[in-house]
């Protein structure tokens, strides 16, 4: 089994990070979410995230073989305690304490993630192509699920404000999704996405501005970092993914 | 917050049944908190939700006084019995013909 290499690696596994992450920060919503009902549905989007994640591991480790990846392969690769392996978007790592910062990363990251799957719809990678499918069955229910919630919170008073002001905070943040990693070059050049990510970016503002109704500036890409570089927030968020392993770093699972 | 009655059912199979309620702010979210909540394992294929408000319901004094009337009651245990009964005078004399 041959795994992927070079820059189409750094490509797909930026994309595993990302959503591994996501599916990390909505799943610590159990228990604590506003109701049980959203306590229930927000962790379960949480799953799927981590279900593509698992898909674009695979897909990083295994290429376009047939043969499953193994598991403890997986893990290693998935819980790497090396931040230098790393190349997930910052507002994948950060902590959000209160729910509206919840709420408007789930619709920023949901937004810009249709954006994403859509350009390697036609992969010359099939896995990845088919993955893509098999993704946006499930993510059409996830925006539906954020903006049915936006929908009801907006327009009141207080929650509207609230939302409002996370979204001027995350949205710096947010617009380091569009960062590419330096092998998307090489991706691109070998169709296995359609064209840099950042190119789809004006959309995704576009659907911001009449999302929540706010006047933003024309799109701004902040200085790109080839996302080689991590938050504050990464140590404490990956110590928290590992605390299991690291109990007993000796264990085999 | 609204509180809805969530009924499922597979398609082709049983009768729509009572599966649990459910809070949410409005119809829209309750399809979608409904399919988190009563449907992440495949349990139906055919989902109603009835806003609890939209219920007609019987109150206990109109609804009970029926109780203390067992002559009404058809629940077939005498006629139960009796068939049992038959069945075991009968059981001895079919394992005889048989031998």
């Amino acid at each position: 089994m041959t795994g992927l290499s070079g820059g189409v690696r750094e490509f797909v596994l930026a994309f595993a990070d990302d959503e591994h992450l996501m599916g990390q920060q909505h799943t610590e919503w159990i228990g604590i979410a506003p109701f049980l009902e959203e306590d229930l549905a927000f962790s379960s989007i949480g799953q799927d995230e981590l279900g593509h994640a698992a898909t674009l591991y695979a897909i990083v480790l295994g290429g376009d073989s047939d043969e499953p990846v193994d598991d403890r392969q997986l893990d290693a690769l998935a819980f790497d305690p090396d931040p230098l392996r790393w190349r997930s978007a910052h507002l994948t790592e950060i902590r959000t304490d209160d729910w509206a910062h919840a709420l408007v990363r789930h619709w920023l990251y949901d937004t810009a993630e249709q954006l994403r799957w859509e350009l390697v719809a036609a992969s010359t990678l099939p896995a990845l192509a088919g993955a893509a499918a098999r993704a946006e069955r499930e993510e059409w229910f996830h925006r539906r699920h954020a903006d049915g919630l936006l929908d009801v919170l907006l327009p009141a008073p207080e929650a509207g404000e609230r939302l409002r002001a996370a979204l001027a905070d995350l949205l710096p943040i947010a617009v380091g999704l569009f960062d590419p990693v330096a092998g998307e070059v090489e991706a691109v050049a070998a169709g296995v996405t359609a064209a840099p990510f950042h190119t789809r970016m004006p959309e995704w503002i576009d659907q911001i501005r009449s999302r929540f109704d706010v006047d933003l500036p024309a799109a701004d890409r902040s200085a790109p970092t080839g996302r080689t570089t991590r938050s504050d927030a990464f140590g404490p968020l990956l110590s928290r993914m590992r605390e299991v392993l690291d109990l007993d770093p000796a264990a085999t699972w | 917050m609204k509180r809805y009655e969530v009924f499922l059912k597979k398609d082709g199979r049983d009768e729509y049944r009572h599966a649990g309620s459910l809070d949410a702010p409005d119809d829209g979210l309750a399809l979608v908190l409904a399919r988190e909540t009563y449907l992440r394992r495949a349990e139906g294929d055919r989902l109603w939700l009835v806003d609890r408000a939209n219920l007609v319901v019987g109150d206990t004094e109109f609804v009970a006084p029926n109780a203390d009337k067992p002559h009404r009651h058809n629940d077939g245990e005498r006629i139960a019995e009796r068939r049992r009964r038959l069945r075991e005078e009968q059981a001895p004399r079919e394992e005889g013909s048989s031998s």
